[in-house]
């Protein structure tokens, strides 16, 4: 180890050291609720019709007979049935599919079952989903090649479709294919009675690659290394970005259903991972007066739920692959997802499907694939099974010149 | 018969400072007697870190570092990194165990070799190569500081 890789590796250390510091013994969580207090104002609650729901969606392997499954252990029961207010609206149906991460079919074919499979689900759903919402990382490396893909096997889905990018769709061309083939990456519309909102919470990464004379593919790879610290914080929301949605929303009453959806999650999870929008404070000053915001994200690929001020916020299943929780962060109003088998493609992942019913409730149901979601005990806990586990940063992306896996 | 034992046994005692004085005149080095100076812990540690700098590379995919070890260790595009990110998720602190997967008692070199046969479709790799050497070097580094709690599901 040279001197230089030495002092990288000794700010990196002091960067976890200063991360662990301030983030353990419920650092992190105490922040959270120092957030929360802030951000609902004395003697105002949250709009009591979003209470989070103590009902389970029951799965068919309950259904089969598991049902001691129904246990749960942890600081809350299951958690993935919400209700928001919708006033007197019908009730109507949406899906979520994200995280797909296609490379050409020359280098596998695994992710292309996959999205093909939940393409057929959606356009399946009966009564009709009203819109499918894709959250991002069609592509692996936003390859033109793998983009096309994407969106040939999404042509299967009839309904009407609204795309926000991911990081992966995007650092090859800047967004230029994604853009030409799905339009802006933020958007709003309504319908019947939510106020709908893509963000993009991916385009605004500082330019890690300019005095480093990367090629795109590069710069792509860097992007793409989800443990790689080359491309910096790069996800957030952005000033700009940040005044539209407060034009936006600005009109809409405050006690009426807003919908956010990111790539990113929009509260701090994990940032050595990106797990995060790196101004989520400046997002919740802007949603400090709305009583009724959801926001569903994509990118972490696992069973995530958190409350905020007045918002709460879902994490989706990935089609492509399971990550594991980070070692720290996760927050405490989840219940995680049940360990995966890695030697089946399809454990782990799936799509989702949201009713907004007339009696006003969302329900959110994780579709995954194989027959259990949530762990029932501590040892077939995707988070629990890490409770011997530390873990250090990387050097090796910081060595002069490395370019990780994608030259 | 009391006497013969006795005398064995008075051989025995005269010639273990005979052989340590032997080892010691042959070989001080072997003994490990000598203090260590700063520049030879750099230099173990510089041994150490350089397998630990192949095996991140070889879990991030490096197509460069797998010609330059002979090895095919995804035919997928997936690199280990991509399910592990910092490494986490291996677990190494409780092999050897029972692995489900396997269906056998297993070190973490056949649960790595696993990984690279099932989930990323690579080529087996020898369980003493200077490849799995650099993995496990990698994964044990990244896992540093964690709880040793061997047999663990």
């Amino acid at each position: 180890m040279d001197e230089h890789d030495r002092l990288e590796l000794a700010r990196q250390r002091a960067r976890v050291a200063w991360w662990r510091k301030t983030r353990s013994s419920g650092g992190l969580e105490r922040e959270r609720r120092a957030m929360h207090q802030e951000l609902t104002a004395a003697g105002q609650r949250p709009d009591p019709s979003i209470g989070i729901t103590r009902r389970m969606f029951v799965h068919r392997s309950l259904l089969a007979g598991a049902a001691a499954g129904a246990a749960t252990y942890g600081w809350f029961p299951l958690i993935n049935t919400l209700d928001v207010a919708l006033a007197q609206q019908p009730a109507f149906k949406f899906a979520w599919i994200s995280d797909n991460h296609l490379y050409p079919k020359t280098v596998n074919t695994r992710f292309v079952d996959k999205t093909v499979r939940a393409a057929k689900e959606v356009q399946a759903m009966s009564p009709p989903a009203d819109f499918l919402i894709h959250g991002g990382d069609l592509a692996q490396l936003a390859d033109p090649v793998e983009l096309d893909l994407g969106n040939d096997i999404l042509k299967e889905v009839k309904i009407r479709k609204v795309f926000i990018p991911g990081e992966h769709d995007w650092y090859l061309d800047m967004g230029a294919k994604w853009t030409n083939l799905f339009g802006p990456p933020n958007w709003t519309f309504d319908h019947k009675g939510v106020r709908f909102v893509g963000l993009d919470t991916i385009s605004r990464g500082p330019d890690y690659w300019t005095a480093k004379k990367m090629t795109p593919k590069e710069r792509m790879g860097h992007m793409a290394t989800l443990d790689g610290s080359v491309a910096g914080a790069w996800a957030g929301v952005g000033r700009d970005q940040l005044e539209w949605l407060n034009r936006t929303l600005a009109p809409w009453a405050k006690d009426r259903p807003v919908v956010i959806f990111s790539h990113n999650p929009l509260y701090e999870y994990y940032p050595p991972w990106n797990f995060w929008v790196r101004d989520w404070r400046e997002v919740h000053e802007v949603l400090k007066p709305y009583t009724n915001v959801t926001n569903i994200h994509g990118h972490t690929h696992q069973v995530l739920y958190n409350e905020i001020g007045k918002m709460r916020s879902i994490g989706m299943l990935a089609t492509s692959w399971t990550w594991p929780y980070a070692p720290e962060g996760v927050p405490t109003l989840t219940r995680c997802k049940v360990r995966v088998d890695p030697g089946d493609h399809f454990d782990g992942v799936g799509w989702s499907r949201l009713t907004l019913a007339a009696a006003g409730k969302v329900e959110n149901e994780y579709v995954m694939w194989r027959k259990d979601i949530f762990a029932d005990a501590p040892w077939d806990s995707g988070c629990a099974d890490n409770m011997n586990q530390v873990l250090q940063p990387r050097i090796a992306d910081r060595a002069w010149p490395y370019y990780g896996a994608y030259k | 018969m009391k006497y013969a034992r006795y005398a064995v046994m008075a051989l025995g005692v005269s010639l273990v400072p005979l052989a340590l004085l032997t080892i010691t005149a042959t070989d001080r080095a072997l003994a490990h007697k000598e203090k260590h100076t700063p520049e030879q812990l750099k230099a173990f540690e510089e041994v150490f870190m350089e397998q630990v700098r192949l095996g991140d590379l070889l879990f991030h995919g490096d197509g460069d570092t797998e010609k330059q070890l002979g090895v095919n260790l995804s035919k997928t595009g997936m690199a280990c990194a991509m399910c592990h990110p910092f490494g986490s998720d291996n677990h190494p602190y409780e092999f050897p165990k029972f692995q489900e997967q396997i269906n056998k008692f297993a070190t973490l070199r056949d649960m790595i070799n696993w990984c690279i046969e099932k989930p990323n479709e690579g080529v087996k790799i020898d369980s003493d190569s200077d490849a799995m050497k650099a993995l496990e070097a990698y994964i044990y580094w990244s896992n540093k500081g964690s709880k040793l709690d061997a047999g663990r599901h």
